[in-house]
């Protein structure tokens, strides 16, 4: 079959309600990254994290939801959705059409509303509005029927890298004729329950993380959501295309539940094989949006696996410095921020770089530049090794 | 679609399809809990760091790894997996006031960790990934399945699903009204015509590829929907057989997920009222008690059923006394609102 083009996107995270904003954030090199201030929590004006500063009321009011208990999660979700089928020209009609699948992603779910769920918990509670909320699914559950979807609905978790697999997924239901078009990204909102978890783990940095940085101290915390429609090349011909998924791929890196393995194996399976997918050589990468969390392990396994495969390291930057990590929607922000730079054949520069990592010596892009782009490669490495590597070509 | 070549089953019974099925166990104040084997093929200091479900999914994936050809991935369907130590460690979270937290419960609360644990202890770098979508979750699964193998005929998979039945997401589901409000026992079950069902758990896995050589089964059809109406159902039920080039009489089997909830009664009637008389039903949520990837038990029965021809009588709603179980259908809803078919034949 034919190519698998991008048709629409839309995008919500710290650095901008849509993906205009989001753009010029970016050229603009505006950090996203703030303290928290929008739910009760110890961390609270101390902690920084990549926060969108608009409440759940707003949302609620301005995306008309009339039902008790919608989770943050899923709020953020709707706000990216509508924009993404409306960038995409979708009637009412092919949204819900048999022939049309959502496939999303999160690891939060409803659990963002950590002291609710809490006490949903306990045996001598009444359940509070809540409480079918905290699955994984209920965010599909609830487009599912606002929108009557027909067509394949499903969740996918694999950690951090959840979205890259819900965007293959999709792909891989256009490729099968299982599906014509489809709208696959990722949710997750800031939790008490994440941010005290990558406490515990002691990998959150208490400044604003840097990305690759020889003195990086952990990562930041993010929020976002992020959709993309993707259909056939032959049938898109009458609207915008932005790019074409050309590559993707999933490896397991096989060697603990929250570390990347010294030989970076994961991480270089899964870029081998995306460029494999998509009959690449090295050399064609012009740019890599790196998993990048700014975390000890993550940045220095990451560059060794890019020296690994790239004989030379192409240009590469971590925009987790402008959004924080957003965990299970950070591969469709960063996919959507890949397919802006083939569009625009423009490159953001990475922020709060200062010295590269003494035995890898790889230094991220650090200004914005104008540069033809062809093809470029976005990371997401996960929790129990769940690796994978996407890439999107130049229409 | 695909075949199964070995299965492995972790639930609430334990029984053989050459015998007589024999100390049934009954379920417990509306649960019935898995019986755990002994793993003695997992570690000892892995175990005991081991959360539940991650304990069932490798418990019956690595026999099947051990036996076999090292698999190309591993595609698992969980909506509860790690539920307990997510619970757990918010219980840390808001008793110790956000203070320092030991991070294993929170480690351990990903949903994707049984199939990075599978991954991890039999050293697959292959693809590995979780589908998480509630009542649906082992449906996406076998779905995925089928798409890597299209795409890669020579491969090999590890396919299946997994469910825990915790204190917790028992405490959750029986607030949203999922169980009965009365005890039940196995024999009442599906007599009760109350609302809501009894609770499960359990771990089903498959090897499974596109070789029909050395086969136990086959997976002829899969398809899923979201809907609440029962017009829509029975349309697409219909487009199910005709996809798959089946009469509704060479069904010999009915496997229904009937769970004894009478709000679901009116689903379960529209797929009866359009296939055979002939066909034979059987049943077999009072043994495994429901949940959200039950459907894997049913297709690891049904699997069992056409490569043993034995059809264990405790299974048995209608008799309709067939000589060969050559294509068993199984139908399964979830909530009133997730609905799967699957067509399992023998491999001709």
């Amino acid at each position: 079959m034919g190519k698998i083009v991008v048709t629409g996107m839309g995008v919500i995270s710290a650095i901008g309600n849509n993906v205009t904003e989001n753009r010029h954030a970016l050229i603009e090199g505006k950090s996203g990254i703030s303290t928290l201030e929008m739910f009760p929590s110890k961390f609270v004006g101390s902690l920084p994290v990549g926060e969108i500063k608009i409440s759940d009321n707003t949302f609620i009011k301005n995306l008309q939801v009339k039902e008790q208990g919608i989770s943050r999660t899923t709020l953020l979700a709707l706000h990216a959705f509508n924009e993404a089928v409306a960038d995409s020209n979708l009637s009412g009609k092919q949204i819900s059409s048999f022939d049309t699948a959502f496939i999303t992603a999160s690891t939060v779910g409803g659990m963002c509303h950590t002291d609710m769920m809490y006490n949903d918990a306990k045996i001598d509670t009444a359940g509070s509005p809540f409480i079918s909320s905290y699955e994984y699914a209920a965010t599909s559950l609830y487009l599912q029927k606002r929108f009557s979807l027909q067509g394949h609905v499903n969740t996918i978790n694999t950690a951090c890298s959840s979205s890259a697999n819900a965007i293959m997924y999709g792909a891989k239901l256009i490729k099968s004729g299982r599906a014509n078009r489809v709208i696959v990204g990722g949710v997750d909102s800031l939790a008490k329950f994440t941010i005290n978890g990558f406490n515990a783990l002691h990998i959150l940095s208490a400044k604003p993380c840097t990305p690759f940085d020889e003195e990086r101290t952990g990562l930041n915390l993010g929020e976002a959501a992020a959709f993309i429609v993707l259909e056939k090349e032959e049938d898109a011909t009458h609207k915008k295309n932005y790019a074409t998924l050309s590559g993707y791929s999933n490896a397991n890196d096989s060697y603990h539940a929250s570390t990347l393995s010294n030989e970076a194996n994961g991480p270089y399976f899964a870029m081998k094989a995306a460029l494999e997918a998509a009959n690449l050589l090295p050399s064609q990468i012009n740019y890599v949006n790196a998993h990048g969390t700014s975390t000890e392990n993550n940045d220095l396994i990451e560059s060794i696996a890019m020296l690994k495969l790239f004989e030379n390291a192409p240009l590469f930057s971590s925009t987790k410095a402008n959004t924080g990590h957003t965990l299970g929607a950070a591969a469709a922000v960063e996919a959507v921020y890949c397919i802006l730079n083939l569009y625009h054949q423009e490159l953001y520069g990475a922020l709060r770089f200062y010295n590269p990592i003494a035995t890898t010596k790889l230094a991220p892009i650090q200004a914005y530049t104008k540069i033809p782009l062809s093809h470029v490669m976005s990371n997401s490495f996960g929790f129990g090794g769940n690796c994978s590597s996407l890439i999107f070509s130049k229409i | 679609m695909f075949y199964i070549h070995s299965s492995s089953c972790i639930w609430a019974q334990q029984f053989l399809f050459d015998d007589v099925a024999t100390n049934l166990q009954e379920p417990v104040e509306k649960k019935m809990y898995a019986v755990e084997p002994s793993y003695s093929n997992i570690p000892p200091a892995i175990l005991r760091r081991m959360g539940k479900a991650v304990r069932l999914t490798v418990g019956a994936a690595i026999p099947l790894v051990e036996n076999n050809e090292k698999p190309n991935g591993i595609i698992i369907g969980t909506t509860n997996a790690g539920k307990d130590d997510c619970v757990k460690f918010l219980n840390q979270i808001l008793e110790y006031n956000e203070g320092m937290l030991t991070p294993m419960n929170f480690v351990q609360s990903t949903p994707n960790a049984p199939a990075a644990q599978i991954g991890l202890l039999t050293k697959n770098y292959g693809y590995n990934i979780t589908h998480s979508q509630l009542g649906l979750s082992f449906e996406y699964a076998i779905l995925d399945a089928d798409m890597m193998l299209e795409e890669n005929p020579t491969h090999n998979y590890i396919l299946g699903a997994v469910d825990e039945l915790s204190e917790y997401n028992f405490i959750f589901q029986e607030k949203l009204g999922t169980y009965k409000n009365e005890n039940t026992t196995l024999a009442q079950l599906y007599n009760s015509n109350t609302k809501g069902c009894i609770a499960g758990e359990g771990a089903a896995i498959f090897y499974v590829n596109k070789n029909k050589i050395g086969a136990t089964a086959k997976l002829v059809g899969i398809d899923t929907l979201h809907t609440e109406d029962e017009n829509i159902l029975q349309e697409k039920f219909i487009l199910f057989l005709n996809t798959n080039k089946i009469n509704s009489n060479d069904i010999d089997l009915f496997l229904s997920g009937e769970n004894g909830d009478n709000r679901l009664d009116k689903f379960y009637n529209i797929i009866t009222d359009n296939i055979s008389n002939n066909s034979t039903t059987a049943r077999y949520k009072h043994l495994s008690g429901d949940f959200p990837t039950a459907t894997s038990i049913a297709l690891w029965l049904a699997s069992n059923i056409v490569h043993t021809q034995v059809l264990p009588s405790i299974l048995i709603n209608k008799d309709c006394k067939k000589s060969v179980y050559k294509n068993i259908l199984i139908y399964n809803n979830y909530n009133g609102l997730q609905h799967s078919f699957m067509l399992v034949s023998v491999v001709g």
